[in-house]
């Protein structure tokens, strides 16, 4: 494997793993940071949110690239055989719903207060 | 094409036709005789077995169901007493959920998963034996403690400190408890043979992209299984050990709480629905595919669906927990991730929808049961969104609401696709067709008895009446929808004896199959049925997503494999190509004998902590048999 090619596969794969780390991680952060949300500053949830939501955009875009450098390959072809043009097709899924279901949690965050019990 | 032979060793590429077919039988038959078949490594008859089984549990589950179902046909019934019913409800959602539910689904993996990706048996087939034994074994210890009055009664969920010694002062929590550890060891068994089956057991040149969704599904949801199963393990101990050596992880008086168990339970029990579930989309997009002669539209958003949904479901278990006080930013989080989790699940059904109107249907039993599927799920979806909502789920929380959407959706969900998976596959398991008549009158009676059974249970919730209520008196004006649903749910039953009958019927006189008789596209229909012990007498060579319709004439194949040894062909994990020639192992007894030591060793552990000591040795001795070195030919080359 040459190193153009190791670059490239971590491409592929950073785009698909990208959306659901970055949810996992909103979801258990803001939870664990409810405390100090209320005491300190009500924003940190928010700001979390917003910052995981671009890292799974960011993995969307990394997939996007990946996409393009092999465009060729076809992803809609019914016979298949591209399987990293593949994988990185389901990473641009994965890094815009991903994206949406942390925007969903943002809204949360901005509308309900995390003192509230 | 053709792989580079050792000398002096007989291979597939010398020989041709009976003369290979022959060979390779008798080198992958199962054994003779009783002890043969107790021996037995062959995926397809651990798979048969677990499929009979898991179907017996669900005969029983069923029974419970219609039992409950007769107490609550009228108001202050005595046919069932309190203590009864309370544990005939812990029985009926324990049995359907641990011994029938999930067991069921992976018992058909365990059949068709090693033919789909064209190859000769599951990985690991040894620990697929112990599987089968460990889930037989939980199950009938379950069952067999209910039949002694020692049945759980606390629920399938079974909450501390209900569960603790203090309230469940009988063995019946640890019943519960350690029928968990039976039937999770025998799920996560299983889990880790289908993703090593599907990572490296594939044909040649079934890349990512060319793998069936019904593969796809199975590969998500082992892994789910090897993600949530765990925590369940860790909860049922845990719980023995405050019971039998006064631990106290629940204890609250002491340092635990009791909802470390919730958290727990539901982290593994929300999953859960997806494990379920999930194979029941594999099902669901296999069929159509076959019944409206056109691959599935969207098959990379289906893939997508299917990961996201995996992913997504270890993020909603506090949904199952709104009512314990929890912080309400934390619920809001927990309510936008249950939301969300519909996006995947409805790019799904848009993506069957588009692909049956594309295409060309044909409506047979199959068929039928994908379209109830549809209708069922999209209502139990609907009720899911309602009750992702704090307001709404506080409202009907432990009402029959509840009760109703989760059975739309995994009845809807999961065993409407099972039955019409059950008639697609049938043939292909026992070489004859299921009655097309017989299975028509299956579909509708199970169409409109379990919508009359389950939707007024809506209504029934959002009018006040709890679950797990053994009665209710009759100024409440619940007995005339609670009769209906009851009929609903006799029509139900009917329609599960008729499918019995079918198969009883049909394993005798059904008129013979065929290789291919539905005309479908994957690998499984490339082999006789039912497939000889070999599925394969040479493995297929995969050149497109649908490799049947491409290359229906002369599938290519791949030669160079051992004909007088097991011997499979591990490939690669993205581009499926051909690695290694490996030993695949022979029957073998050590199996049965370690789920006999390891179920001595866990129902000893309920009674006394020192069934730890004297348990361990014969699981240690039965291990060892297990893993003996057998000095096979590949080890002298």
């Amino acid at each position: 494997m040459t190193e153009a090619d190791g670059h490239s596969r971590l491409l592929y794969w950073a785009g698909v793993a990208l959306g659901p780390i970055a949810w996992a991680i909103n979801l258990q952060g803001v939870y664990v940071i409810e405390h100090f949300s209320c005491e300190k500053t009500r924003t940190s949830g928010a700001i979390v949110s917003a910052i995981l939501a671009i890292v799974s955009l960011a993995g969307a875009l990394i997939s996007a690239r990946a996409v393009r450098r092999n465009a060729e390959a076809g992803w809609t072809d019914a016979r298949g055989g591209g399987p990293r043009t593949f994988m990185a097709w389901l990473g641009v899924g994965s890094g815009v719903l991903f994206a949406l279901v942390i925007a969903n949690q943002l809204a949360a965050s901005l509308m309900i207060s995390p003192c509230l019990r | 094409m053709s792989m580079a032979a050792e000398p002096n060793e007989l291979r597939d590429d010398v020989l041709n036709g009976l003369q290979l077919s022959t060979q390779l039988e008798k080198v992958w038959r199962t054994p003779s005789g009783l002890v043969g078949a107790l021996m037995s490594v062959d995926h397809k008859v651990v798979g048969r077995r677990y499929i009979v089984t898991a179907f017996a549990f669900l005969l029983l589950g069923g029974i419970l169901a219609i039992l409950m179902r007769v107490q609550l046909a009228g108001p202050e019934k005595t046919f069932l007493s309190a203590d009864k019913y309370n544990q005939i409800f812990t029985m009926h959602g324990s049995t359907m959920m641990f011994l029938f539910a999930v067991p069921v689904m992976e018992a058909f993996a365990v059949y068709l998963v090693p033919l789909m990706v064209g190859t000769r048996n599951i990985a690991f087939p040894r620990l697929n034996a112990f599987s089968y034994w460990m889930f037989l074994f939980g199950g009938c210890f379950l069952w067999i403690s209910f039949l002694f009055n020692a049945g759980p009664d606390v629920g399938w969920f079974s909450y501390v400190p209900l569960s603790s010694l203090q309230f469940t002062p009988t063995k019946r929590a640890d019943v519960w408890a350690q029928m968990i550890t039976f039937t999770e060891v025998a799920a996560l068994a299983v889990a880790v043979e289908i993703v090593v089956t599907v990572f490296k057991l594939r044909a040649p040149g079934m890349t990512l992209d060319r793998i069936p969704l019904f593969v796809w599904a199975m590969l998500v949801t082992s892994f789910l299984v090897m993600f949530a199963m765990p925590s369940i393990m860790v909860a049922s101990t845990s719980l023995i050990l405050d019971r039998l050596v006064n631990t106290r992880f629940y204890d609250s008086s002491s340092g635990g709480h009791p909802l470390l168990w919730q958290h727990l339970f539901w982290f593994f029990g929300h999953p859960e629905v997806y494990i379920i579930f999930i194979p029941g989309t594999g099902m669901v997009s296999a069929i159509l595919a076959t019944f409206v002669r056109r691959p599935v539209i969207g098959y990379p958003i289906v893939i997508l669906s299917l990961i996201a949904t995996g992913f997504l479901s270890f993020g909603l278990w506090v949904h199952h927990m709104f009512v314990t006080g929890l912080p309400q930013l934390g619920a809001g989080l927990f309510t936008a991730s249950s939301m969300l989790i519909a996006v995947p699940s409805g790019l799904q059904i848009f993506c069957w929808l588009a692909t049956l109107w594309d295409g060309r249907p044909v409506y047979r039993t199959p068929l039928l049961f994908v379209i109830g599927f549809v209708v069922i799920f999209v209502l139990g979806g609907l009720s899911g969104v309602m009750v992702a909502s704090v307001p709404i789920d506080t409202q009907v929380h432990d009402t029959y609401f509840i009760v109703a959407h989760f059975h739309y959706v995994l009845i809807g969900g999961a065993v409407f696709p099972l039955v019409g998976a059950v008639y697609y596959w049938f043939p292909k398991i026992a070489g004859r067709m299921l009655s097309e008549r017989l299975g028509r009158w299956n579909f509708w009676l199970a169409f409109i008895g379990f919508n009359v059974a389950f939707f007024p249970m809506h209504i029934l919730g959002l009018i006040g009446m709890p679950r797990r209520v053994y009665t209710y008196t009759a100024d409440m004006d619940w007995a005339h929808l609670n009769l209906l649903s009851s009929g609903g749910a006799l029509i139900f039953a009917l329609s599960f004896a008729l499918l019995l009958v079918n198969v009883i019927y049909s394993l005798r006189k059904g008129e013979l199959a065929g290789d291919n008789p539905w005309n479908a596209s994957t690998l499984e229909w490339a082999t006789s049925s039912p497939p000889p012990p070999q599925n394969f007498d040479r493995i297929p060579v995969v050149k497109h997503r649908d490799p049947l319709w491409a290359d229906s004439e002369s599938l290519p194949v791949v030669a160079g494999l051992s004909a007088e040894r097991r011997e499979i062909l591990l490939t690669s994990l993205a581009e499926a190509e051909p690695q290694i020639r490996e030993a695949s192992p022979e029957p073998s007894i050590w199996p049965l004998l370690a789920a006999i030591a390891t179920t001595v060793f866990f129902i000893g552990s309920i009674f006394t902590p020192w069934a730890v000591l004297w348990g361990t040795p014969p699981m240690a001795v039965t291990l060892i048999g297990w893993f003996w070195p057998a000095g096979s030919k590949e080890d002298e080359e």
